[in-house]
């Protein structure tokens, strides 16, 4: 009897394995097949022309900030610098307990106006709104605390433009990122309510004047697993999942969202752990349940950088966060899944989603835990088993050797020693790195480890970022 | 085949595919890296040549047709292109021609693949500008591939090709809205010579489509030609479709002839509250002094946008300021929000105060600085 459900069990692993591995190599193909065109739009095609453009529509540059002293200032410099012909900058103070109000005041020569409020969304109470006289076009919203969708909402509500940039106070932008997502705003514009951006680690890279200046993979081995997985997430898959307008995810680090259309679905949700992912899924059913025509796209050459955690500490709480966010999402989608009134997305990307992201730790752990026993009863194939696990490891190690030579066009990382530390990170990466994640997957599952709405990186502002090692 | 030989076999293809990507990117990497390195080295080389030959005429060190076919030296070409005026210009139209530079491109934009030669080629063609690629750039007006339509307007706009005036206007209905917004950007370089065109298309075709007279009016109004403003009128009279109304109004604001201010009147009583928002920005960015009442009737519209845009409006009108500060004191608070916004955005609060504290106030200024800043002083 054991026998046969260890035997079955092992069937029903392996065909979710095949089924995995077919949709990766699927989306690695069609995201190939995008990529090889934006890459040569993105070469010769002349974006700088929006610059002088009066057709390109003007952007408000939403920043939620809670307790930002130490980087703030610096932030909201190095993004004014960003090549857009018209914008705005709404930073939104989230009832900050250190300087980040004073700081912004003073850097900024901001004054507290008595404008009104349209509360479009309902927020926390707003304290006070203050706006600046000097080059640089800022909002300031002080607002009671209520997290970081909270602040989203407020500065959403306070922006006076059609489309929102929001993004946080921690991240590097690069000069070009928003002229290359809002283009595919104005490719469209009836059509698209969200621009999604491509995020990149930037642990050991080197920055001047909020700049980076060279791209660099980190020395360290849990930032340069997470270089690995960016890259594998943003350029092996989303890529196809645009091209197929079932994107389920805009990173809430980088996207730009169509203002009317964020506040026909309520904003972005209170308290949710995933609220980007949310705010996607529920544009995506608003739209298909209204019969609305619309479109969500992710933009591969709208690069930001992030700083990601590089101890094991920081990571664990981060993946759990985030894994709670899914699991929420996965509850509240449920009707969407498999559903063939929600097209591709509920029938390929969602489901995919829910599959391939949140059984997947029980699967993989599953997986692991039957071996002891199928050896202890003796019906392991100690063979067969070890051919079983080289494919996973090597299959594993093609998907990254696919999305680096994705990542190939974009010309970052071309020293030797870069070079060499992916490779061998892509090879290390299956052999502990993965199932320490699969273990931290299962914690949030069941409901282990401390989450915070604001993140789980110590603030230590984007001046000093290049400065590290 | 038993299963345990199917599954031997898989993990040998996997790690045999995987030892072959491994090989690929490390030479993808090399290759580009060293591609990158001599594709630099080349160029500087070209361009201190090309350079040499634009100013001695009599430069006798050679440039090979070999060297003409290199994309290097294509992008020296260009890069030296955009660094020259004048009699130069003509020198490095000589070296071009001589070197079969541009029947090269237009043979690889006729090509049908692959994509990127083809773009370069267009983009080649753009930059360089030189008018024997006219015609080949007017037929690429309709080529299937979106960016190569806007690299060849972007060469006849450069060029200053005014037969492609009417072709480029001709593909504002079929085209994507990115495509339309790049043609706009292209007639703008022509300048006032694109003006008629526009108005004889935006005359003919309004009643029917509406994508590409809207495009063509937003444009009209950036090139900023007065003679378009009684067109216009003639157009927001008679139209029908309610965006091209819209645009058409925004265009007569841009423009910011006196002579369209009736018009807009009549358009600050419209019943679509989009147009009447619209008119009171015209009606304000015109400057008509005489339209003060009707959009000081707009603080009490039972529409957001159009009190919003009202309030906007009456800082840039003669007299205007002082119906807000009227309108703060009032009995509608609507009204009220919306002047104290628009005060703020005009900076009128801080002018206030600057006169206060220099000892000459006007007779509202206490009452603007108390009212706007005392809640938050």
């Amino acid at each position: 009897m054991i026998h046969q459900v260890l035997e079955w069990t092992g069937y029903v692993i392996l065909v979710y394995f095949i089924l995995m591995q077919g949709y990766m190599t699927f989306l690695g193909a069609r995201s190939a097949a995008a990529l090889r065109r934006t890459h040569h739009l993105g070469r010769y095609g002349r974006i700088t022309e929006m610059l002088s453009s009066r057709t390109t529509p003007p952007v408000s540059i939403v920043i939620p900030a809670y307790n930002e002293a130490a980087g703030i200032v610096d932030a909201v410099r190095s993004m004014s610098l960003v090549r857009y012909p018209r914008f705005e900058i709404v930073v939104t103070n989230d009832g900050s307990t250190d300087d980040t109000l004073a700081l912004l005041i003073e850097a900024f020569g901001l004054e507290r106006v008595t404008i009104p409020y349209r509360p479009d969304i309902d927020t926390a109470p707003i304290k006070g709104i203050y706006r600046g006289r000097g080059a640089v076009d800022i909002t300031l919203i002080d607002k009671a605390s209520g997290g970081r969708a909270d602040a989203l909402n407020a500065g959403l509500n306070a922006a006076r433009y059609p489309y929102a940039l929001c993004t946080d106070a921690d991240v590097i932008l690069d000069p070009e990122c928003l002229m290359r997502a809002m283009q595919r705003v104005v490719e469209d514009r009836e059509r698209t309510v969200a621009v999604g951006g491509n995020i990149r680690p930037l642990n050991g890279s080197r920055l001047e004047l909020g700049h980076l200046i060279d791209a660099s993979v980190p020395k360290g081995l849990v930032a340069r697993m997470q270089v690995l997985e960016y890259i594998r997430t943003f350029l092996a898959s989303r890529p196809a999942w645009s091209e197929m307008n079932a994107l389920p995810l805009v990173s809430g680090a980088f996207g730009v969202w169509k203002r009317s259309a964020v506040i026909a679905v309520g904003g972005f949700t209170n308290g949710h752990l995933g609220e980007d992912m949310d705010l996607t899924m529920r544009l995506h059913r608003h739209h298909m349940d209204n019969r609305i025509p619309y479109r969500i796209v992710y933009e591969p050459s709208a690069v930001i950088w992030t700083e990601v955690p590089d101890t094991l500490r920081v990571l664990r709480r981060q993946r759990i966060r985030w894994h709670r966010g899914l699991m929420t999402a996965v509850k509240d989608f449920m009707p969407m899944t498999f559903n063939p009134r929600y097209g591709l997305v509920g029938t390929v990307t969602w489901a995919a989603m829910v599959l391939f992201e949140y059984l997947a730790p029980i699967v993989e752990l599953a997986g692991w835990l039957i071996i002891p026993v199928a050896l202890a009863v003796g019906a392991l194939n100690i063979a067969s088993f070890g051919w079983l696990v080289l494919i996973a490891l090597g299959m594993g190690l093609m998907n990254s050797l696919v999305a680096l030579l994705l990542d190939e066009s974009y010309g970052y990382f071309n020293s030797p020693s870069d070079t060499s530390r992916l490779l061998v990170m892509a090879m290390i990466e299956n052999l502990g790195m993965r199932q320490i994640t699969v273990v931290w997957r299962m914690r949030a599952l069941f409901g282990g480890g401390a989450v915070r709405s604001w993140g789980d990186m110590e603030r230590r502002g984007v001046a000093s970022l290049g400065a590290r090692p | 085949m038993t299963a345990i030989e199917v599954t031997q076999l898989s993990a040998l293809i996997i790690f045999a595919a995987n030892a072959l990507l491994v090989a690929g990117l490390i030479a993808l990497k090399t290759v580009h890296r060293s591609r990158a390195r001599r594709h630099h080295r080349r160029k500087t080389q070209y361009m201190a040549l090309i350079s040499r030959h634009v100013t001695y005429a009599n430069c006798t060190d050679p440039i090979t047709n070999r060297m003409a076919s290199d994309p290097a030296f294509l992008d020296a070409l260009i890069d030296v292109r955009n660094a020259v005026v004048g009699p130069e210009v003509e020198t490095l139209s000589g070296i071009v021609d001589r070197h079969g530079v541009i029947a090269l491109q237009e043979a690889r934009l006729r090509s049908q693949f692959p994509l990127g030669r083809r773009l370069r080629a267009a983009v080649a063609l753009a930059e360089l500008g030189d008018e024997s690629a006219a015609a080949t750039l007017m037929d690429h007006l309709a080529d299937r591939e979106p960016e190569v339509r806007i690299q060849a307007a972007r060469g006849l706009g450069r060029m200053k090709w005014t037969p492609a005036i009417d072709a480029i206007v001709a593909r504002f209905p079929v085209e994507t809205p990115w495509v339309r917004a790049r043609f706009a950007d292209t007639l703008l370089g022509f300048g006032a010579a694109a003006t008629w065109p526009l108005i004889a298309y935006i005359r003919v075709n309004h009643h029917f489509e509406r994508e590409g007279p809207v495009a063509a009016i937003r444009t009209l109004a950036a090139l900023g030609d007065d003679q378009a403003a009684q067109p216009l009128i003639e157009v927001l009279r008679n139209a029908t479709d309610v965006e091209v109304r819209i645009a058409t109004i925004e265009a007569l604001g841009l423009l910011g002839s006196l002579r369209s201010a009736p018009a807009l009147r009549n358009q600050a009583r419209s019943a679509d509250w989009r147009v009447r928002a619209k008119a009171m920005t015209a009606i304000g960015d015109i400057g008509d002094a005489g339209s003060v009442d009707i959009i000081a009737s707009g603080l009490n519209d039972a529409n957001w946008w159009v009190r919003r845009n009202a309030a906007a409006a009456l800082t840039r009108v003669k007299g205007g300021v002082d119906r807000l500060c009227a309108a703060l004191g009032g009995d509608d608070q609507y009204a009220a929000h919306a002047a104290a916004e628009a005060l703020t955005e005009a900076g009128e609060v801080g002018a206030a105060r600057q006169r206060l504290d220099d000892g000459r106030p006007l007779e509202r200024d206490r009452v603007l600085v108390e009212r706007l800043i005392g809640v938050g002083a």
